[in-house]
């Protein structure tokens, strides 16, 4: 606690003072009393003074979503909060307060300066979302642990930084520890490191900077990978066969399947399941839809990106002629509006706004009848698109899922997949049935396991106990290529939604901008036959 | 025969003529040179231009025989070397065999033009042409290659039309010139669908300009027709044949000497070819030119179509087996020196390129002047004037170049039907111009002037001027401006001096558009803003946004700023009328209107400024260019050692300096040991009593020497004196009878010997005093020689 509960009561922070505030703040002479004239609107405010308030807890800052600056200064603030909304904020002083934790900063990502000088700080964190601070006033706090200076590493713009008045200042090393750690640092404790310093510091911390970076390095590349790995995940799903570039789900087909996993230490199951016959058999096809996949997804995208590209120009065009025809219209209109306000006889006048309006109305059809043209056209070019675009998805899923091979490997089918598990289902049944009738006959191996044995009890077991393997092996086959499918489907109907829904919005925007524009023409005019009549 | 129309006559200074000369043996001795290297084909490769020259030079010989009007005085002949007065007998020999030559010529060919074989050249000697030719290298790479070499011997030529066109013989040249380094034409990358289009525009275009060519032509003719030409076919000219094989070259084509321009063989101006020669040998057309050159074959190793005159020389392409012509003379041919001399080009000649530095070619309605760099003291190097008609009284327009201007001037172009003068600047200029298009220098006329934008601070393009209006146009700059146009009013009379500077124009509207500022959104940024300063109205339009077809747009109205009861008001709703794409609700407040109003109130002031500055900046310029045209200094490159003073001095105070220093060298480097050293026998180590010897001899004789300096000086002093007393003697028995001359004479006399004696004596003490020392100072030295010093230590 820096300051006591002095005699003034403890406020929170509420309208009237943000309104008196607002108003105090406002600009100066005729400025000023126009903003009295009309209020001002909390939105409008970009920056506010809220110091020496004894302010205890911040509250109702929502409204000035433009501030961009605000200062919190000298109040009795125990906690950073209610300052969500602010994003727009760049300059924030909570400086002279009885802060404890940063915290409640993360939204404010175009913080470039913060002071928190003169709080109870202990701990450097909660920062990360502040990538563009230049500035960091933390001096006067309670900062004992050199590893805070390591954390601020992190921000690749940070430049003045003071520190002064933390017990860690008190630390013989402090300087040279900071101007090593942190070199591009310009101003410590409101002083410029000199180029001299920064040498010394680096050659004295040289040792344990190299080993920091390299471990910084490692991580930077462990996220790098990671990234990379993500993002070629998010590449397969969008071509809707991620994870089929593999065995997984041959062994997703396993994972929960626990009488196959018996039946595979049968004498002859383990070679059944390894073989070239099934395993690699089945991993193959899922390589092989997964290529499918990737070139279709391929054949999608080129489809998408023509099409986008189509519109584009479209519209750009029937701007640019929108533009030419405005354009023109504004020159006439202009040298009209002129005329009109030099003519003197009341009749060639009336005879030239009248003129005038039929000129706008021209233009408000020939607009028009443009973003008609556009329409029809959008449509038609929207419909081929869904045309071709549905044959595409429907041509994948069919040879997906279809039972003849549709290129040159033979392997490639979910039905194939079936084909090779309903296979494998009669060759375990056969090994099964025969080890049935070892076991009747009382010769099993010794080795096999009492799980196993216990499946050898009779026909009906064992050939449940396969039956139930097979049928998993199945399902999981059948979701997976349910999965695909759907997920396919419903892309394609969002994708050709989206755009009819993108194709009607701007539809609106454009006939609302022509009506705006036509309506603002229109009420010149008549401005100006008023101001005629009363002349 | 046919003869080329042109009637040439060449020039007469034995100079000039010297100078192509070279130019010619430069080429074609880099020729020789490459037949040299390649061996495959021996050919009459060398000839040159000079042979064209040469020829073209004795050529006019016989006409100066008859009609000495030019020539001649203009030569110099006493300082020509011996060979250009007499024949070796070699060429004695030479010249007998042609006058054989000629004269079975003349008799197998009665009705054909006689052989220019042997014509007297300048000092009246009959030479044998292919003499008059020597291959010669010159250190110019302009004249390597035969185009610009050909420019260059053009540049040097002058037309003299012959009193009578038919008088001189015809001469032809064969040349081959090789090009092996002229450069391949660039890779054709256009396309083809583009070329096909092109050429269908171009045919359209064509057959328009047929049309037009028809008619003017038609026009012409008509025009030419009142003078037929009475001598065509009859007349004769030299030229440079190029024989196509070395360095590249691809096919036979001609040059024409006085224009440098190269012509096919087929080209029908050429109406057939008389004889050829180079540096070795001559060859008659033995082929028949019923059709212009067109079907002539130009293979000198075939007797049947061309006659040579020398055997043995290299046979040109074909491999000549037999040679029937009655003409051989094998010593003769295998060295057929040339007697003209080296050509020497000076630097200085060669920059000046034509005689005394300038050349003038007559068009048709067209003249071209030419001048030597530095030769106009404005820097002017050729005008190019056009003229309506034939007989060149009216111009069309001219076109000057300038080179080597400091402040830039490169062409000024002067079109005297609109009296308009555009003047374009090279890079440099301290204001950045680049072109300037006026018709007057006046201020606030009509006017252009183009910068180069990067050389200046504010980014300007452009400004065009009328005396309404200006505008600029701008390219790069921070806030976006890319054009401004500024009208201005009738200039309100003052009752002081009124210049354009203390009075400036009032400025009734101030048009400026911007570029798209991409930091901000297009509602916010501002396309184009008016000021009407008379009205008191800001009109502003803001860009539009990418999805949008209208844009923005905001008239304010300043007027009044107090109302009715005087109250000062600030800002109404009335003020300002507001278009907005998208109404936006912060824009409607007053506040915002008034302080975008203060705003533009401020840019006003601002952009009135500028205009008022760039009014100031037009009249600068213009007193900047007056001055310059008056003044017009040319620059001097510091490469250029002739003409820059300033690096010349410097150069010869550095020449003076290393001079004075070598001498200096050479003082100190003096060895005072050789002389005793060349005694002892080389190479030995000496002993030390040799070294001692040594030393001891070299005091002694320096004592010696400075006594006998001492002497000598004593001895003069003694003369000195002597003379004098015998003259004061002489005086004190004469002094009644001298007449005062005589006196006077005595006195002064008296004065100058004294002083002589008084230096003397100064000179006899100051040795005195010297002479230890200096003794001492070469026993010191002798002490510290290297050769002596360790072996007279181990003696001291």
């Amino acid at each position: 606690m820096n300051r006591l509960y002095t005699s003034l009561e403890p406020r929170v922070i509420d309208d009237g003072m943000l309104k008196l505030a607002v108003g105090e703040q406002r600009p100066q002479e005729e400025a000023g009393k126009l903003a009295k004239q009309e209020g001002i609107l909390f939105k409008d405010v970009l920056s506010l003074q809220l110091d020496f308030r004894n302010i205890l807890r911040i509250d109702n800052l929502w409204q000035f979503e433009n501030l961009k600056k605000l200062q919190l200064n000298n109040n009795i603030i125990e906690k950073i909060e209610g300052l969500e909304n602010l994003t727009h904020l760049v300059w924030l002083d909570l400086s002279f307060n009885n802060i404890e934790t940063i915290e409640g900063l993360d939204t404010l990502v175009n913080l470039e300066d913060l002071s928190l000088f003169n709080n109870c700080i202990s701990n450097i964190d909660s920062l990360d979302a502040l990538i563009k601070l230049q500035v960091l006033s933390l001096g006067n706090n309670q900062i004992d642990n050199m590893m805070n200076i390591i954390y601020l590493r992190r921000f690749r713009c940070l430049r003045t930084l003071s520190l002064s008045g933390n017990p860690i200042s008190e630390v013989e090393d402090y300087k040279m520890f900071i101007c090593a750690y942190l070199p591009d640092l310009v101003y410590l404790d409101f002083r410029r490191i000199d180029d001299h310093t920064k040498e010394v510091a680096e050659a004295k911390h040289h040792y344990s900077i190299e080993e920091l970076k390299h471990r910084e390095n490692l991580m930077q590349a462990q996220m790098e990978e990671e990234q990379a790995r993500r993002e070629e995940l998010e590449k397969h799903k969008t071509a809707f066969v991620e994870h089929l570039n593999g065995s997984f789900l041959f062994d997703s087909m396993y994972a929960e399947d626990s009488e196959g996993n018996k039946l595979s230490s049968l004498p002859g199951v383990s070679e059944l399941l390894e073989s070239l016959t099934y395993r690699d058999k089945f991993v193959i096809i899922c390589v092989n839809i997964f290529e499918y996949g990737l070139k279709h997804q391929e054949k999608r995208k080129t489809e998408l990106d023509t099409f986008s590209e189509c519109v584009h120009e479209a519209i750009q065009e029937n701007q640019e002629q929108g533009k030419r025809k405005i354009a023109k219209f504004e020159e006439k209109h202009l040298m009209s509006l002129s005329a009109i306000r030099e003519e003197v006889e009341m009749p060639n006048i009336e005879k030239m706004i009248l003129e005038c309006s039929t000129d706008i109305s021209e233009l408000f059809d020939a607009l028009m009848t443009l973003e008609m043209q556009l329409v029809e056209q959008l449509e038609e070019t929207i419909n081929m698109f869904e045309r071709n675009i549905v044959h595409l998805v429907g041509l994948f899923i069919k040879n997906v899922q279809s039972l003849y091979p549709f290129c040159d490997d033979l392997l490639c089918t979910m039905a194939q997949c079936r084909d090779l598990e309903n296979h494998h289902h009669e060759k375990l049944l056969e090994i099964s049935i025969s080890t049935l009738e070892k076991a009747v006959k009382g010769n099993l191996d010794k080795d096999l396991s009492e799980d196993v044995r216990g499946l050898f009890v009779d026909k009906n077991t064992i050939v449940n106990a396969v039956g139930a393997s097979h049928d998993i092996h199945l399902l999981k086959i059948d979701n997976r290529e349910d999965e695909l499918v759907t997920r396919i489907n419903s892309w394609c109907t969002r994708l050709v939604d989206k755009i009819r829904r993108d194709e009607i919005m701007r539809n609106r925007k454009r006939v609302k901008e022509i009506s705006l524009y036509i309506d603002h023409m229109k009420s010149e005019l008549d401005n100006l036959e008023y101001s005629d009549i009363l002349d | 025969m046919e003869v080329l129309r042109e009637k040439v006559e060449e020039e007469e200074e034995a100079e000039r003529e010297d100078a192509a000369e070279r130019a010619e043996r430069a080429r074609t001795e880099k020729m020789m040179r490459q037949v040299e290297v390649r061996k495959e084909e021996t050919t009459l490769t060398q000839e040159m231009l000079r042979d064209l020259e040469k020829k073209l030079s004795e050529i006019r010989i016989p006409v100066s025989v008859e009609v000495p009007a030019f020539t001649k005085d203009t030569i110099d002949i006493s300082m020509l070397p011996v060979s250009y007065k007499t024949n070796t007998s070699k060429e004695e020999q030479l010249l007998q065999l042609a006058d054989n030559f000629s004269r079975q010529y003349s008799h197998l060919c009665p009705d054909r033009v006689p052989l220019f074989l042997h014509p007297l050249n300048e000092c009246e000697v009959p030479k044998f042409v292919s003499t008059t030719l020597r291959p010669t290298l010159m250190p110019y790479p302009e004249l390597y290659n035969w185009d610009s070499c050909a420019q260059f011997v053009s540049d040097f030529l002058t037309m003299v039309p012959l009193p009578d066109p038919l008088k001189p013989t015809i001469k032809r040249e064969e040349k081959v010139l090789p090009k092996k380094y002229t450069i391949r034409p660039p890779r054709d990358l256009c396309s083809r669908f583009e070329q096909e289009q092109e050429m269908k525009r171009q045919q359209e275009i064509r057959a328009q300009e047929e049309k037009r060519l028809k008619e003017e032509e038609e026009r012409l003719m008509e025009a030419e027709k009142a003078n037929p030409d009475a001598l065509h076919g009859l007349r004769v000219h030299s030229w440079v044949l190029v024989l196509s094989g070395k360095r590249e070259v691809p096919e036979n084509f001609f040059i024409d000497p006085f224009t440098a321009r190269s012509y096919s063989t087929q080209d029908e101006h050429f109406l057939g070819i008389e004889s050829l020669w180079n540096h070795k040998n001559y060859w008659i057309n033995m082929q028949d030119c019923w059709n212009c050159c067109k079907d002539l074959i130009f293979d000198l190793g075939d007797p049947v179509r061309w006659e040579y005159m020398l055997l043995g020389t290299d046979k040109p392409e074909l491999f000549l087996t037999e040679d029937d012509s009655g003409i051989n003379n094998e010593d003769d041919v295998e060295n057929l020196h040339s007697w003209v001399e080296q050509i020497e080009i000076s630097p200085e000649a060669f920059e000046t390129r034509c005689p005394n530095g300038k050349k003038v070619i007559q068009y048709k309605r067209a003249k071209l002047e030419k001048w030597a760099p530095y030769l106009n003291h404005n820097g002017l190097v050729s005008r190019l004037t056009t003229y309506e008609d034939l007989e060149c009284t009216n111009i069309l327009e001219i076109k000057e170049w300038y080179r080597n201007r400091e402040d830039m001037l490169e062409l000024r172009h002067i079109n005297k039907t609109t009296a308009l003068k555009t003047d374009y600047f090279k890079p440099g200029h301290p204001r950045a111009l680049r072109v300037h298009s006026y018709k007057s220098m006046q201020p606030e006329m009509d006017r252009v002037i183009e910068f180069y934008e990067t050389a200046r601070v504010d980014g300007l393009i452009k400004r065009e001027e009328t005396p309404r209006t200006m505008t600029e146009y701008y390219r790069g700059r921070s806030d976006f401006l890319s054009y401004r146009h500024v009208d201005f009013g009738p200039r309100v009379k003052k009752l002081t001096l009124s210049s354009a500077e203390s009075n400036p124009r009032p400025v009734v509207k101030i048009t400026e558009r911007f570029f798209r500022n991409p930091a901000k959104p297009a509602e916010e940024d501002v396309a184009e803003r008016v000021f009407l300063v008379a009205e008191e109205r800001i009109q502003l339009r803001y860009h539009c946004r990418e999805d949008h077809i209208t844009a923005s747009k905001r008239e304010f109205l300043r007027r009044s700023e107090v109302d009715s009861e005087g109250n000062k008001i600030i800002v109404t709703p009335d003020m300002c009328i507001t278009f907005e794409v998208e109404p936006m609700e912060h824009t409607k407040k007053l506040l915002y209107q008034y302080e975008t109003l203060m705003h533009l109130k401020k840019e006003e002031k601002l952009s009135r400024r500028q205009v008022w500055e760039s009014e100031l900046e037009v009249l600068e310029i213009l007193k900047l260019l007056k001055e310059e045209e008056e003044v017009h200094t040319l620059t001097i490159s510091i490469y250029d050692t002739k003409r820059n003073e300033k690096s010349k001095e410097y150069r010869e105070a550095m020449e003076r300096m290393m001079h004075e220093e070598h001498l200096r060298q050479v003082e100190t480097q003096l060895d005072y040991l050789a002389p005793f050293l060349v005694q002892l026998p080389p190479g030995e180590k000496l002993t030390r009593w040799q070294a001692v010897r040594l030393k001891d001899e070299c005091l002694s004789d320096f004592k010696q020497r400075l006594i006998n300096k001492a002497n000598l000086i004593q001895a003069r002093f003694e003369k000195e004196t002597q003379e004098l007393q015998k003259k004061q003697q002489w005086y004190q028995e004469n002094q009644v009878t001298l007449t005062p001359e005589d006196e006077d004479l005595y006195l002064s006399y008296c004065s100058q010997a004294m002083f002589r004696i008084r230096i003397l004596e100064q000179r006899l003490n100051r040795h005195k005093e010297l002479a230890p020392l200096k003794y001492l100072a070469l026993e010191e030295k002798l002490h510290k020689d290297p050769r002596l010093g360790e072996l007279l230590k181990m003696f001291t």
